[in-house]
C-alpha cells in the first residue's frame, strides 16, 4: 500500500477536480440564464405581447402573432399527443404488462424519444406539407405531437407500474372489471405522476424549433388558421437572431426570455407535483 | 354493471392497443416515407457514392453527404470529449462529496440546465460565446497548441468564432446535464454497505469512488453517454447558429462546416429542384438510421448486461 500522505494528496486533488466540474456546470447555467435575463429584460415591454411585427428594418412592433401561434401549436399538439400517449402507456403497463410486444413497444418508444426532432420535421413535411403544396399549422402540431407521444407513453407506463398490484386485486375482488379498475383505481393513484409526464412533454416541445422550420414555417401576420403557416416564437427567434437588425436581436432575446421562463416554470411545477406525491425529487 | 360496461371496457382496450401500436406505425412510417422521398437521390447517387462524395453543388444538381457526416461526427465526438469528464465530475460531487443541503439545489439546477431549449443555447452561442471564442480562447489556443507540430493543423486559420470548435463547446454544455443526471442515478444505486465496507478498511473518499462506485456504475454512465451521443447527433438549433453551414471537410477546428441537421435546417425550404430536395431527405434518412441503430444497439446491450448480472 502506498504511503498515507500520497493517498491523502491524491484524494484531495481528485475531490477538488470533481468540485471544480460541478462549479463549471453551474457556471454555464448561471452564465446562460443571467445573459438571457439581462438581454431579455431590456427588450421586454407591453408592445411585445400586444402588437404584431412591423415591416423589417422599422423600429417598434411586437410578437403578438408568434405568442398566440406558439400557444396554438402547442395546444393542438397536446390535444393530439396526450390521449394517444396516455392510452398507449396504459396498454404497456396494464393489458400488455410482461408481454413480448409490450416490451418491444416500450423499447421503441425509448428510441423514438431520441429520434432527432428535425428528422420528425422532414417526415411531417413529406406527409402534411408536400401533398397540400403549402406550409400549415397542422403539420407543425403533428410533428410536435410525434415528439410528445413516446415521452408520455413511457412516463405513464412507469407511473402506472408504481401503483401496487394489490390495489388492483382488491378491486377485482369486489367484482370490478379491469376497465373499471384502471379508470377508478390505477389512474387515480398515478394521477400526479401522469400529470408530471404531460407537463414535461409540453416543456420539451414548447422549445422545439427544428420540427417547425418547414412545417408550420412562419408568418409575419396574426393568424390562427391552422391551414395556413402559423408563426411560432422559436422560429421567429431563429429568424430574428440571424437577421441584420438590432431591434430584431433585442426582440429575439425578449422572446427567448419568455420561452425559457415558461419552460423552467413548467418543469419546476412538474417536479414539485412529483415531490409532493412521492416525497423526493424523482427523475423521469 | 351490465352489458354497457363491458362494451365500453372492450372499446377502451381497443383504443389502448391502437395507441401503443401507433409507435410502431410511426417509426415504420418515418422510415418508409423518408426512403420513398429520397428514392430519386438514392437512384442517382447510390449509397456508397452518396456517403463518400464531397460534392454539394445545387447549381449542377450534384450532392454528396461526406462533408455533413464529417461535421456531424466531429462535433459529436468533440462534444462528448468535453462533456464526459465534467458531467461525471458533477455526478460524483452531487452523490459522494456535497453535503446534503448542497445536493438538492445543485441537482435541481443541473436538471433545469437540461430543460433550457436548444434554441436558447444556439442564440447565446451566437451572441455571447462566439465573440469570446474568437477574441480570446481561439487566439490563445493558436498561440500555444497551434505551434506544436502535427496538432497544430487543428488550429489553423483566422479565428472567427463561427466554426467547429464553438459548435462543439455549445453541444457539450447542452449534453452535460444529460450525462450528469443519468450518472448520478447510477451512482445512487451503489449499495451503501459496499461503500461503508471500503471506508471501514481505511479507504479514502477518492479510493471508494475509483474502486467501488465507478466500476459498479459503469453501465449507467455508458447509457448516459450513448443517450447524450444521440442527442448531440440530432441536435439542430444549438449548432445552426454557429457552424456556418459550409459543406467542406477541413482539418482545422477554426473552419466553418455543416452537419446533417444544420444543412437540413438551412436548405430544406430553399431546395428548388427535385434532386436537391430528395438529397436532403436522403440526409435525413441517414441521420434517422444512424441514431436509430446507435440507440437501439445501446439499449439492447444495457438490457442484456442488466439481465446477466446486477452490474
Amino acid at each position: 500500500m502506498r504511503p498515507y500522505r500520497r493517498r491523502r494528496i491524491e484524494n484531495l486533488v481528485a475531490i477538488s477536480l470533481c468540485t471544480l466540474s460541478a462549479a463549471i456546470g453551474l457556471f454555464w447555467l448561471f452564465f446562460i440564464l443571467i445573459d438571457v435575463v439581462i438581454e431579455g429584460v431590456g427588450a421586454l415591454n407591453l408592445a411585445l405581447f400586444l402588437e404584431d411585427p412591423v415591416p423589417a428594418g422599422l423600429e417598434g412592433g411586437g410578437l403578438r402573432n408568434a405568442f398566440v401561434g406558439q400557444l396554438l401549436l402547442t395546444l393542438v399538439a397536446a390535444l393530439l399527443g396526450v390521449p394517444v400517449g396516455l392510452l398507449g402507456g396504459t396498454f404497456l403497463a396494464e393489458y400488455g404488462r410482461g408481454s413480448r410486444i409490450g416490451h418491444i413497444i416500450s423499447l421503441l418508444s425509448d428510441i423514438m424519444t431520441s429520434v432527432p426532432s428535425i428528422v420528425i420535421g422532414t417526415f411531417a413535411y413529406a406527409v402534411l406539407v408536400k401533398p397540400f403544396g403549402h406550409f400549415n399549422g397542422w403539420a407543425g402540431s403533428f410533428a410536435l405531437a410525434l415528439i410528445m407521444i413516446p415521452i408520455i407513453i413511457r412516463t405513464t407506463e412507469e407511473m402506472l407500474k408504481l401503483v401496487p398490484w394489490e390495489l388492483r386485486e382488491a378491486a377485482f375482488a369486489l367484482g370490478a372489471s379491469y376497465y373499471r379498475v384502471i379508470l377508478s383505481i390505477v389512474y387515480r393513484g398515478a394521477a400526479p405522476g401522469i400529470l408530471t409526464g404531460i407537463l414535461l412533454s409540453i416543456a420539451r416541445v414548447a422549445g422545439e424549433t427544428a420540427p417547425l422550420l418547414f412545417t408550420s414555417f412562419n408568418n409575419t401576420f396574426f393568424s390562427v388558421d391552422m391551414n395556413e403557416p402559423v408563426p411560432s416564437l422559436t422560429v421567429t427567434v431563429f429568424q430574428y437572431a440571424m437577421g441584420p437588425y438590432e431591434n430584431w436581436h433585442a426582440q429575439a432575446w425578449a422572446a427567448s426570455l419568455v420561452i425559457t421562463l415558461f419552460i423552467l416554470i413548467i418543469t419546476l411545477l412538474g417536479r414539485f407535483i412529483i415531490f409532493r406525491r412521492y416525497g423526493k425529487w424523482k427523475t423521469l | 354493471m351490465g352489458k354497457e360496461s363491458s362494451l365500453s371496457g372492450s372499446l377502451f382496450y381497443v383504443f389502448t392497443v391502437i395507441s401503443a401500436f401507433l409507435v410502431i406505425l410511426f417509426l415504420l412510417g418515418i422510415f418508409y416515407i423518408l426512403f420513398s422521398e429520397s428514392y430519386l437521390a438514392i437512384r442517382e447517387f447510390g449509397l456508397i457514392g452518396f456517403i463518400f462524395s464531397q460534392e454539394w453543388d445545387p447549381v449542377r444538381d450534384l450532392f454528396g453527404a461526406a462533408p455533413t457526416i464529417f461535421g456531424t461526427v466531429v462535433t459529436t465526438l468533440l462534444a462528448l470529449l468535453f462533456a464526459i469528464p465534467v458531467a461525471v465530475g458533477i455526478a460524483i460531487f452531487v452523490t459522494e462529496i456535497a453535503p446534503d443541503y448542497v445536493k438538492a439545489p445543485v441537482s435541481v439546477a443541473i436538471e433545469l440546465l437540461a430543460a433550457i431549449p436548444s434554441i436558447i443555447y444556439g442564440m447565446w452561442g451566437l451572441f455571447t460565446l462566439s465573440p469570446i471564442m474568437a477574441g480570446y480562447i481561439e487566439p490563445a489556443l493558436q498561440q500555444t497548441l497551434g505551434r506544436l507540430p502535427i496538432v497544430g493543423i487543428l488550429f489553423e486559420g483566422v479565428p472567427m468564432g463561427i466554426d467547429l470548435l464553438t459548435a462543439s463547446v455549445i453541444l457539450s454544455i447542452m449534453i452535460i446535464p444529460l450525462i450528469a443526471s443519468i450518472s448520478r442515478d447510477a451512482f445512487n444505486l451503489v449499495p451503501s454497505i459496499v461503500k461503508e465496507s471500503a471506508y471501514g478498511v481505511g479507504a479514502t473518499r477518492w479510493e471508494v469512488i475509483k474502486k467501488i462506485v465507478l466500476p459498479y456504475s459503469k453501465l449507467g454512465i455508458f447509457g448516459g453517454v450513448i443517450l447524450a451521443m444521440g442527442r448531440a447527433l440530432g441536435e439542430t438549433m444549438a449548432v445552426a447558429f454557429v457552424l456556418g453551414n459550409k459543406h467542406q471537410i477541413t482539418t482545422s477546428l477554426f473552419d466553418a462546416a455543416a452537419t446533417i441537421t444544420v444543412s437540413l435546417a438551412n436548405e430544406f425550404t430553399e431546395a428548388d429542384t427535385d434532386t436537391y430536395l430528395s438529397s436532403l431527405f436522403y440526409l435525413s434518412l441517414i441521420l434517422f438510421a444512424i441514431s436509430f441503430i446507435t440507440l437501439g444497439a445501446a439499449k439492447l446491450t444495457i438490457q442484456r448486461l442488466q439481465r446477466g448480472g446486477a452490474r
